[in-house]
């Protein structure tokens, strides 16, 4: 297990990003990039990140063109660009995290599911609600933090019955003074991180279609990068990019349809030949299916300043039933790597050809440089749906490793040299049949809750569920705004007695070093720290730190109600390291302890209940933000 | 944008132009608003001092209001056929294959936000409801709305069709 901690480590120009100290006028976000392209760490230890310079000083609030991060700061989704979700503070460690004790406890008002994570921005943090997607500003200055001011967006209450699965945000991202997120009625919005004040808010999707906006966007050299969700109602995926100072759309890119509206040219370069071809995202579907195609962009999106590549992988086909769309649905579920300037695919790699699952991939791609089989690599690192960690090389596309880190039956294993999945045809769905016993379920070995990657320890913490399901494909209507499923799913947990469980991955020699079993699905997201403390949260409440070389439990503490957020860490204007997570149970799996979801029918919120129904008698709803400390 | 519509087999579909296709939508399922002859007394959706829909408290029983009566209420005949177009219309995709609910609440329990009698229920799917779901009174012909209502009503009763397992 300790076999690679003393490995060789360099840091991803992402994470260096974020640790150079601050600058403070002109073009600041070009200066970033070439800051971070002469900043790559030393190829030393990993000791060389407690070098970072700390930038908390220019990050006292914000007027004007902040642009650098400080470390006990967290200004975008996964902390950097690399999507890492580590941080480098050590004030709480592995000797001391048993004496983490409440801080301060605030109510957001909004009972759904709190996925996401606040963002701390030199002495405020910012926190995003559920719909109806009020911002609130915290003094973190003031004794238990005090509201400075809370930004109510116009929205249109109608979207609540139109996102399919609880009415969630995964939060918002600082850049230039701004907090930029979306709201659920899918309009983004852009405001003044001092003031409370909307600098600009722009439709980006439209609800009457099925369009709604639940990913956190990323900023990235003055463009806010925003994807759509509603790959369950007949939804066409794309990703937009907006003018950071006036919300302008500056490129979009389709995930369907023909090469032009996906933004394939010239430059695109697939590594494998499977995923070659002109206008594939029309000729891999029957007739115009492609404009119903799903392939959304609900996730999480990464950024390499050094290569200049955005990284984002897309959401499932659109009707579940995939008897009613021939083809391999490019490009539905698919890896993408792009240029933040225009757009451009550089390459793509599609996981699931023809998915017949819902083996949605649109989870996070940790970008770290790491020596793999002795040669220094640049990789990217997806733990799937699919049951599978997938391990690239984020400059070419391919794939180095896949291998297993749940019960999973529905494939055997992964072809690196072609990159196909070899699959048992008997787990393959089709309309009319039950297709039974397929593991993982629709909700996949894990869903959007992220991982963390440790930059000490060099493994990756995965938050998994064990989960299996009966599948059968149905007659779908396309309704405008409605579903457009064509399944019937019924869900039960997976073979082991255990249905979540926090993985510690080596993505290197692709194997679990450790782990923890918990009785639910993990839909919490995790935070990896240099004090060598993992912290996850569990469906039913509990708040956890454990040790992140062996997995032993280091301390735990009950919250009122489950944990599907992010925890993340900060430093406060008193010096000292906070850790902050949300409380509130709900999203896809949590929805079923809310009192208007029935359990008598397994079949309830896309057959998740059929694997979770215990939850009601666990947990409750409840939005909270909870603030530990030593 | 053109749209695709499944036939029942869910083979190969159509493209229409959307016009079109509402059209041979509605004619397929049965026939317009106007063309139902067994339609039951209903006053005008959004009728003001007389508006048949009761959600609230009353507040006593001097004018007693004529409220649309289902009549299907209690005829298990119809329980096929509404059950068949709670999956048609989509219904299944917001409130559960069964109706136990996700997107949309749950309609086998015995919480109803807007109201749980027939008329209430009745009203819901005509009107519409501020948190996403949709007036289906623009879309879906009285008659089968009333065979929804029936079906939904028949939830959790030993009259059920294809009840969850």
């Amino acid at each position: 297990m300790t076999s690679i901690r003393g490995m060789v480590l360099a840091v991803s120009a992402a994470i260096s990003l974020a640790a150079v100290s601050a600058c403070k006028t002109g073009n600041a976000q070009q200066r970033d990039t070439a800051r971070a392209r002469k900043g790559v760490q030393p190829k030393t230890q990993v000791a060389s990140l407690s070098g970072n310079t700390s930038a908390e000083s220019a990050a006292v609030l914000p007027a004007g063109a902040l642009s650098t991060q400080g470390t006990g700061e967290w200004w975008m989704p996964g902390r950097d660009y690399s999507g890492s979700r580590y941080s480098t503070l050590n004030d709480i460690n592995t000797s001391n995290v048993a004496n983490l004790k409440v801080a301060t406890t605030f109510s957001t008002g909004v009972l759904h599911g709190h996925e996401g994570q606040p963002l701390v921005v030199g002495s405020t943090m910012y926190v995003v609600t559920p719909y109806p997607n009020l911002l609130y500003a915290i003094d973190l200055t003031k004794p238990g933090g005090v509201l400075r001011w809370v930004y109510t967006p116009p929205t249109s209450a109608r979207a609540v019955g139109i996102a399919c699965c609880d009415i969630i945000n995964r939060g918002a991202v600082y850049a230039d003074g701004k907090i930029v997120y979306s709201t659920l009625d899918a309009q983004t919005v852009a405001v003044n991180a001092a003031t409370g004040k909307e600098v600009w808010r722009v439709r980006v999707g439209d609800i009457n279609i099925g369009e709604t906006i639940t990913g956190a966007p990323l900023v990235v050299k003055g463009k806010v990068i925003v994807g759509n969700s509603g790959a369950e109602l007949g939804v066409r995926g794309y990703v937009v990019a907006l003018d950071l100072g006036s919300g302008k759309q500056v490129w979009k890119a389709y995930s369907t349809g023909p090469d032009a509206d996906v933004l394939i040219g010239p430059e695109f370069k697939p590594f494998y030949p499977r995923d070659r071809g002109t206008d594939l995202g029309v000729k891999t579907w029957t007739k115009d299916q492609w404009k119903l195609g799903g392939g959304t962009v609900w996730g999480w999106i990464s950024y390499d300043p050094e290569t200049n590549s955005l990284y984002y992988a897309t959401a499932n086909p659109g009707v579940w039933n995939p008897d009613l769309r021939p083809g391999d649905n490019k490009w539905s579920i698919t890896l993408f790597s792009r240029d933040p300037d225009n757009g451009h695919a550089k390459w793509a790699y599609q996981f699931v050809k023809h998915d017949a699952w819902d083996y949605d991939e649109i989870m996070e791609n940790i970008l770290v440089d790491m020596p793999f089989n002795g040669q220094q690599r640049k990789l990217l690192i997806h733990p799937g749906r699919t049951g599978f960690v997938y391990t690239f090389d984020r400059t070419t596309g391919e794939l180095l490793n896949a291998e297993k880190f749940q019960p999973t039956n529905w494939a055997l294993r992964v072809d690196t040299k072609t990159g196909e999945h070899i699959e048992d045809p008997t787990k393959r769905t089709h309309e009319g049949v039950v297709t039974r016993d397929i593991c993982p379920s629709s909700t996949g070995a894990k869903d959007q809750q992220p991982s963390a990657f440790s930059l000490r320890t060099g493994l990756l913490y995965i938050p998994a569920h064990n989960v299996c399901m009966d599948y059968e494909g149905v007659e779908a209507n396309y309704i405008a705004g409605t579903p457009y499923l064509g399944a019937s799913v019924k869900m039960f947990p997976g073979p082991g007695g255990y249905r979540g469980e926090l993985v510690a991955w080596d993505p290197i020699h692709a194997k679990p070093v450790c782990s923890v079993k918990e009785d639910l699905p993990l839909w919490s997201g995790v935070l990896a720290t240099a004090g060598d403390v993992v912290f996850y949260g569990t469906m039913d409440g509990w708040f956890r730190a454990i040790d992140a070389h062996t997995c032993a439990q280091l301390w735990s503490f009950k919250t009122g109600s489950g944990i599907i957020g992010n925890p993340i860490a900060y430093k406060g204007p008193d010096g000292k390291e906070y850790i902050a997570v949300y409380s509130g149970v709900g999203g896809w799996m949590g929805a079923v302890a809310f009192p208007d979801v029935s359990i008598d029918d397994p079949y309830t919120a896309l057959g998740v209940a059929g694997a979770v129904p215990d939850i009601k008698q666990k947990t409750g709803m409840g939005g909270m933000l909870y603030v530990f400390t030593l | 944008m053109a749209y695709r519509s499944w036939n029942a087999q869910g083979g190969e579909g159509v493209i229409m132009h959307p016009l079109t296709r509402l059209v041979t939508f509605f004619a397929a399922l049965g026939g317009l608003v106007a063309c139902q002859t067994d339609m039951p007394p209903l006053a005008a959706a959004g009728a003001t001092s007389e508006s048949p829909f009761l959600i609230g408290p009353q507040p006593g029983t001097d004018r007693p209001i004529a409220r649309p009566v289902n009549p299907y209420a209690g005829n298990t005949a119809v329980l096929a056929d509404g059950r068949r177009l709670f999956n048609w219309y989509n219904c299944s995709g917001c409130h559960g294959d069964h109706g136990g609910g996700g997107m949309g609440p749950s309609l086998r329990d015995s919480l109803w936000y807007y109201g749980g009698d027939d008329a209430a229920i009745f009203a819901s799917i005509t009107e519409g409801r501020q948190h996403g779901m949709p007036a289906w009174g623009v879309k879906i012909p009285q008659d089968q709305r009333w065979r929804i209502v029936t079906y939904i009503k028949s939830m959790r009763t030993p009259n059920e069709q294809d009840p969850p397992r």
